[in-house]
């Protein structure tokens, strides 16, 4: 065998070697408040830094993860997706990978709820699935199929669950840790917001087929009778509610509403290209647009743009940090 | 298989057959191909042009109502089919929540449109059911594709196109066809009739008839082949009549001196002899004769010999001028008998690569002839160089030898005077080893000569390389 050869063998073993071992990621410092948005198209994750309002990091990882939850250490980032069989923790201060959690495939959402617990929704299984923050899991609960949307009720300590495709809301005892009722929604349902004090959920979508859904499900969360419809058009998919506003974000035609409790409209703007999530921080609203790769962000009282930031391909979900310190 | 395959025009009608099929055949594809990707490419550009030129209607931000109704206009008058789309759901924008929709557009092409570029359809679409070219125009606003503007023509329409002119192909395929093959038909016949006289040809020449001529005026290489057959078989008729001459020859010289024999030994047996001296001349007649049919036995096995490929010389260098003298050192009493002169010159420094036996016989055969056929006067022999050559000259002022025998002098038994008996001694042989001996030893031998004048003979050697 030639030099050369060798040359080569040594170059493909060197590159094997070095894919195998541990990736490290650009550290995110402790002492900032960021949003992550995890970026579907491009399979990166962007930190923006909130106070200076600008990108600070990308992470370019080898998994489609399609969502993100930051740990109560908040340093533990546990990123997961659909396809994946593991959910994976990682440090951000180390940006290197702690654990992997052997979830198996058709993790489509999670949220941490109020008793520091993980719930996942798992579409293969069509159940909710509790891990604790050390990746055990704890209980598996059978729910409506093809869950997506979780809401947890912190007051009445239930997790409301809209499947997508079954016209079904599930709901959850978390203290019995199990299904305590169920009742009939419209199809393609995504997003929701607990109105806890009249006791009303308001539920958004896609609409069925070829129609396109243009209004908000008012239902009562005890009775699951429709108590109303808010138009909001079109495809309302994502709904946050703060100091008696529910902030409700229509994919369809890119636009932002402001509404009062009772569904009037305050304040409304057109914003991004093909807008799936946002988040509250501080006094601003965050908004990702999906097609035009970037993270608004907005003054929560009068929706003015205060700065546009470009971000990965695809931002599908956005989780924040506050500094630690 | 075997019937198909047992002669030469069967397997050229094959092959002439089975190429124009196969040209055809791949002519057609070739053709089609190339039709259909011309037909394809032309609808793709005239969609693409009809497609932007529509495009360049939308104004930004959502689509209106107006554009509908002139897309729709446009629609019912077109050949084209074309529609508007401003359904997010229709646009894959929905994507990430895996709704269970067959949505317009996929996730890839959702991309390409929202770069702006078009997006180009060929085959079969679930959508509609059929195989089609389409071409679909993003209406972009800023970076939100509000809508796309689909434009399609079934593929139908394209090979509806594209049978009319297989069938058209398919007809003028089949006419071409047919009469190709007539005319290769024809042409193999032409081309192998030739060969097949030319096998009965042989089979006639092989049965003893060698007075066949073939009529055969193409050029080519049959043609060629026909003239060398023609040769070959004029050769061989050749060579036939001069075997039966030479068994003639030889029967012919043999029988004189046998009958001599013969006769003389008839007579001595019969005692028709009386005297002691004619016993005695009687006896050295049938001994003379007896010798002269030796010597002819002996230049007929030399000749056979010659010509037999086997013959081996033994060569070394030779310094000619040395053995032409010491040959001619033999000759003298007998030339002195018959009052001939003799002159040479002689250049010693020629030396040849040659059988120095053989070499010998050579000018024996020639001297011996000159005596013989020289009554009076004078024989010369010259020996002298040319370049990387040298030459025997031998001439002699004999009888000489018309134009007309000339060029048959060198044959075996040939005689000028047919009447004339072998009372010279000569087996009719001589010259004929000399030439086959000279032609071993790469020269050449000519005869000049001029009747009642004398006869010149040129030996011509090649001389001996010192490499």
């Amino acid at each position: 065998m030639s030099k050369k050869y060798w040359f080569f063998l040594l170059l493909i073993a060197a590159a094997f070697l070095s894919s195998c071992s541990e990736k490290r990621q650009p550290s995110i410092p402790e002492n900032i408040s960021f949003a992550a948005t995890v970026n579907i198209k491009d399979m990166t994750i962007s930190f923006v830094d909130l106070a200076k309002k600008e990108l600070v990091a990308e992470w370019i990882m080898e998994k489609p993860y399609t969502g993100a939850l930051i740990l109560p250490d908040n340093d533990s980032i546990l990123l997961y997706g659909k396809q994946l069989k593991t959910a994976d923790l990682y440090s951000l201060k180390g940006g290197k990978l702690l654990d992997s959690w052997e979830t198996g495939e058709g993790i489509v959402n999670g949220i941490l709820l109020d008793t520091n617990e993980i719930a996942f929704a798992d579409q293969n299984i069509n159940k909710i699935r509790l891990f604790n923050l050390n990746g055990e899991e704890e209980k598996q609960i059978e729910t409506e199929r093809d869950p997506l949307t979780l809401l947890e009720s912190g007051e009445e300590n239930k997790l409301f669950v809209l499947s997508f495709n079954h016209e079904k809301l599930g709901i959850i005892d978390l203290e019995s840790k199990a299904k305590s009722g169920e009742f009939t929604i419209h199809p393609s349902a995504a997003g929701a917001w607990l109105n806890e004090k009249s006791g009303e959920i308001w539920i958004g979508g896609h609409g069925e087929g070829i129609e396109i859904e243009q209004n908000i499900h008012v239902y009562d969360a005890e009775t699951g009778e429709l108590k109303k419809k808010i138009p909001a058009a079109s495809m309302p998919i994502n709904f946050l509610g703060q100091a008696n506003y529910v902030y409700v974000l229509s994919h369809g035609s890119n636009m932002l509403y402001k509404l009062n409790e009772s569904g009037e409209e305050t304040a409304s703007v057109s914003i991004a290209a093909n807008p799936f999530e946002m988040a509250f921080v501080n006094n601003t609203l965050l908004v990702a647009g999906y097609d035009s790769n970037d993270l608004h962000i907005l003054e929560q009282e009068n929706l003015k743009t205060l700065k546009n930031i470009k971000v990965g391909e695809g931002p599908f979900k956005i989780v924040i940090r506050e500094s630690v310190k | 298989m075997k019937f198909l395959t047992n002669s030469l025009a069967k397997k050229m009608w094959l092959t002439v057959t089975a190429a124009i099929i196969i040209t055809i055949l791949y002519s057609y594809f070739l053709s089609y191909l190339f039709y259909e990707k011309i037909y394809v490419e032309n609808v793709r550009g005239s969609l693409l042009t009809e497609g932007r030129s529509l495009a360049s209607e939308y104004q930004g931000g959502a689509l209106t109502e107006d554009l509908r109704e002139k897309i729709d206009w446009y629609n019912s008058k077109s050949e084209t089919e074309v529609f508007i789309v401003s359904n997010p759901r229709e646009l894959s924008a929905c994507l990430p929540f895996e709704i269970d929709y067959q949505t317009l557009i996929g996730e890839a092409e959702r991309e390409e449109l929202l770069k702006g570029s078009p997006v180009e359809k060929l085959g079969y679409e679930k959508r509609f059911d059929r195989k089609i070219m389409g071409v679909i125009i993003p209406l972009l606003d800023d970076n939100r594709l509000q809508g796309i503007i689909y434009l399609y023509v079934p593929l139908a329409k394209i090979s509806e196109i594209t049978q009319d002119f297989a069938y058209l192909w398919i007809a003028a395929a089949m006419i071409f066809t047919v009469i190709s093959i007539l005319l290769g038909t024809m042409l193999v016949k032409k081309l192998t009739k030739p060969l097949l006289d030319m096998k009965d040809a042989a089979e006639h020449v092989s049965k003893g008839h060698y007075d066949i001529h073939l009529n055969i005026d193409s050029k080519d290489e049959i043609g060629q082949l026909a003239n060398a057959f023609n040769h070959m078989s004029s050769s061989i008729q050749k060579e036939d009549e001069k075997k039966k001459d030479f068994l003639a020859n030889v029967s012919h010289e043999l029988r004189t001196p046998i009958s001599y024999v013969k006769g003389y030994s008839e007579a001595l047996i019969s005692e028709m002899v009386k005297s002691e001296d004619d016993r005695k001349k009687y006896l050295q007649l049938i001994l003379r004769e007896s010798r002269r049919m030796e010597r002819l036995v002996g230049d007929l096995l030399d000749l056979s010999r010659l010509e037999s490929d086997e013959y081996k010389l033994e060569k070394m260098p030779l310094p000619l001028g040395q053995l032409i003298e010491d040959a001619i050192e033999k000759y003298k009493p007998i030339l002195h008998e018959k009052g001939l002169d003799l002159h040479y010159h002689l250049d010693p420094d020629v030396i040849i690569n040659g059988d120095e036996g053989r070499i010998e016989q050579v000018i024996q055969n020639i001297i011996d002839n000159s005596i013989r056929y020289t009554a009076k006067g004078r024989i010369s022999i010259r020996l002298y160089q040319e370049k990387d050559k040298c030459l025997i000259d031998i001439e002699d002022t004999g009888i000489g030898i018309s134009e007309e025998h000339l060029s048959k002098i060198k044959q075996r038994f040939y005689r000028v005077n047919k009447g004339r008996t072998r009372s010279d001694g000569g087996t009719g042989l001589g010259l004929a080893i000399a030439e086959k001996l000279v032609k071993i030893h790469q020269g050449e031998l000519t005869v000049l000569s001029e009747l009642n004048k004398g006869t010149t003979v040129k030996i011509m050697l090649p001389l001996f390389e010192i490499s």
